[in-house]
């Protein structure tokens, strides 16, 4: 009761315009480039990005909802409804938290995809999430997988998905990009690309990982 | 949206048709043009249900097992031909279902599952009842099952659709075994393989710790519906129609696809458990031993590794056309750094692998790497 009582009030302080800073800033040319704690990237100008990066994330686990930790941050320009490019980082340990695996350096990119398939799929229900391609990339100078996604809502509408990700000792790194394949997808596809290019993983993605905050432990 | 689902069946009960009273079955496909209006608003229902399914690609797409499961439908039921109509559900749960409108899913698992042709027209024999006698509709007027409806968790399905495939109540349940298992002897099908498949199902349910598939309600429901058919057929004398081979003719490449969608969706205690039931496993085509070697690798356990690279090399060995196989190992080789066996694999796999492969492009790096 107190746990309810105590998150409440937070969701309310947060909603109410007591949180520092706002949730969404707009893109313009003096800050493209967005430093998240281990990665930066550049962003399209006129796109909204989320401030500051999120440091975790809740999640059902065999139907128990669990917090963990993760670090992403999202770029959109027409709302995250319709599409958005995310970038994450998973901590090793928590990699693929919904199939319960780890990730270890030596993963090779096409076993690290085929846990990113599993992962999604459970996760999100998409049970017949299709995977149109999957083939060899680089991110960052690392070897990584590029896959390209695809699932029809209920509407019929197929919406697409691509997906660069790497692993190496400080965890797993996606960069991703959704959009209704119907107009959305191919405009912004190449925007999607430069943000892949930009990608630099910084000096404090060695750090270890920080502490869940209490306060969204109140939300398990 | 639980209390959504309550609010809209406390509108049908305050509505007035709670009450079971006057609903007749089908007896032929000329009756299911003769609809009480609240029974047409049903169909109306599972038509918008099967628009769904068919817009959002959840059909498996095979024609000739689709043609086959629906000849098997009308040889059950010929009075129906055109009015049941069958489609296989792209769904490794093991589940069957049958909407008031005469549409019937059966899941991609649980044909996979069934091991021939009296087993399936027994489950086909079942579900087809329930349309047959109206079950959806006599559910809806009833008021033991709201729950059925708030708890089903299908994220999109109306209450028509919810109710089918959330099961029915225990007395529908054993109507449509009985009416099933009449028509199922009528149809010249041997009904000593009916329990089989339940049986089969219920150990596998079982062994995993599966929450109950929507098809069987609850345990009880499914040990009940064993000894129903048990005891239905317990005195049987007649040699029926089994069906083996024509069933596995068909349906063996959707095992192999069956697998293949364990595996993506992090399902490896189900594969591992069919494929080390020598039983079952001889109803798999032998590329099913790389699937294997991916549950192995999957599960992670002491040991798994070695069990993998086992399964591996026999699905090489058995089925040495089947190319994915030829990539793990190669991947194995390249990361043990034996380079040579690594790139005879590696190029095993492209000679056999179409040019359009989904992981043809990183064998061609790995072997450009060695």
């Amino acid at each position: 009761m107190i746990k309810k009582a105590l998150a409440l009030i937070v969701l309310v302080l947060l909603t109410s315009g007591c949180a520092q800073t706002a949730y969404w800033t707009m893109t313009d040319d003096v800050n493209r480039v967005v430093k998240s704690t281990s990665f930066q990237m550049s962003v399209p100008e006129g796109w909204v990005r989320t401030t500051k990066p999120v440091t975790w994330e809740r999640i059902e686990i065999d139907g128990e909802p669990q917090t963990i930790l993760l670090e992403s941050m999202a770029v959109t320009r027409d709302g995250t409804g319709i599409h958005a490019i995310t970038v994450t980082r998973h901590y090793p340990d928590t990699s693929f938290p919904t199939i319960k695996r780890k990730s270890v350096a030596n993963m090779l990119p096409p076993e690290v995809a085929d846990l990113y398939v599993s992962e999604l799929r459970k996760r999100s229900g998409l049970e017949r999430l299709k995977v149109l391609s999957n083939k060899p990339a680089k991110v960052n100078g690392k070897p990584a997988f590029r896959l390209v996604m695809q699932y029809k809502n209920e509407d019929g509408l197929r919406i697409r998905i691509v997906s660069y990700g790497f692993v190496d000792k400080t965890g797993f790194y996606t960069i991703n990009y959704r959009a209704p394949y119907l107009y959305y997808y191919k405009r912004d596809y190449k925007k999607f690309t430069s943000v892949v290019r930009s990608f630099k993983q910084l000096k404090s993605a060695d750090d270890p990982p920080p502490e869940i905050p209490a306060w969204a432990k109140l939300f398990t | 949206m639980r209390n959504v689902f309550y609010f809209m069946l406390l509108s049908l009960f305050v509505g007035g048709c709670a009450t079971t009273g006057g609903v007749t079955s089908f007896s032929n496909a000329e009756d299911t043009g003769n609809l009480h209006e609240k029974e047409r608003r049903l169909w109306h229902e599972a038509a918008g249900f099967d628009d769904t399914i068919a817009r959002s690609d959840q059909l498996y797409e095979n024609k000739q097992a689709t043609v086959y499961l629906q000849n098997v439908m009308d040889r059950l039921y010929p009075e129906f031909k055109g009015k049941i109509r069958v489609y296989i559900y792209d769904s490794t749960e093991l589940n069957a279902f049958a909407l008031p409108n005469g549409s019937v899913y059966f899941n991609l698992g649980l044909l996979a599952r069934i091991q021939n042709e009296a087993q399936l027209a027994a489950v086909m024999a079942h579900e087809a009842a329930h349309f047959i006698e109206k079950h959806s509709f006599k559910q809806r007027v009833s008021t033991k099952n709201s729950a059925a409806f708030a708890l089903s968790g299908i994220p999109f399905a109306s209450l028509a659709a919810a109710s089918s495939i959330s099961g029915f109540s225990r007395d529908l349940e054993r109507e449509a075994d009985a009416k099933g298992y009449e028509r199922l002897v009528k149809a010249g099908y041997n009904p000593r393989e009916a329990h089989k498949v339940f049986q089969h199902l219920a150990d596998e349910v079982d062994a995993l710790g599966l929450e109950e598939p929507y098809f069987f309600s609850s345990h009880p429901a499914l040990v009940e519906r064993i000894n129903e058919f048990k005891h239905l057929s317990s005195n049987y004398k007649g040699k029926g129609r089994i069906g083996s081979k024509s069933y596995n003719r068909v349906i063996s490449p959707l095992r192999l696809e069956a697998l293949h969608k364990d595996i993506g969706q992090d399902r490896y205690k189900s594969v591992i458990l069919v494929m080390e039931d020598g039983k079952m496993r001889r109803y798999y085509p032998s590329a099913s031993y790389y699937y294997l070697g991916e549950a192995y690798s999957r599960r992670d356990e002491k040991g798994d590794n070695s069990k993998a690279l086992k399964a591996y090399r026999t699905a090489v060995k058995k089925s040495p056309k089947f190319a994915p196989a030829y990539m793990r190992l190669g991947m194995h080789y390249m990361k043990t750094g034996s380079k040579k066996k690594a790139r005879y694999y590696f190029k095993k796999y492209l000679s056999l692998a179409p040019k359009d492969a989904r992981d043809r492009g990183y064998v061609e790096h790995y072997l450009k790497s060695l």
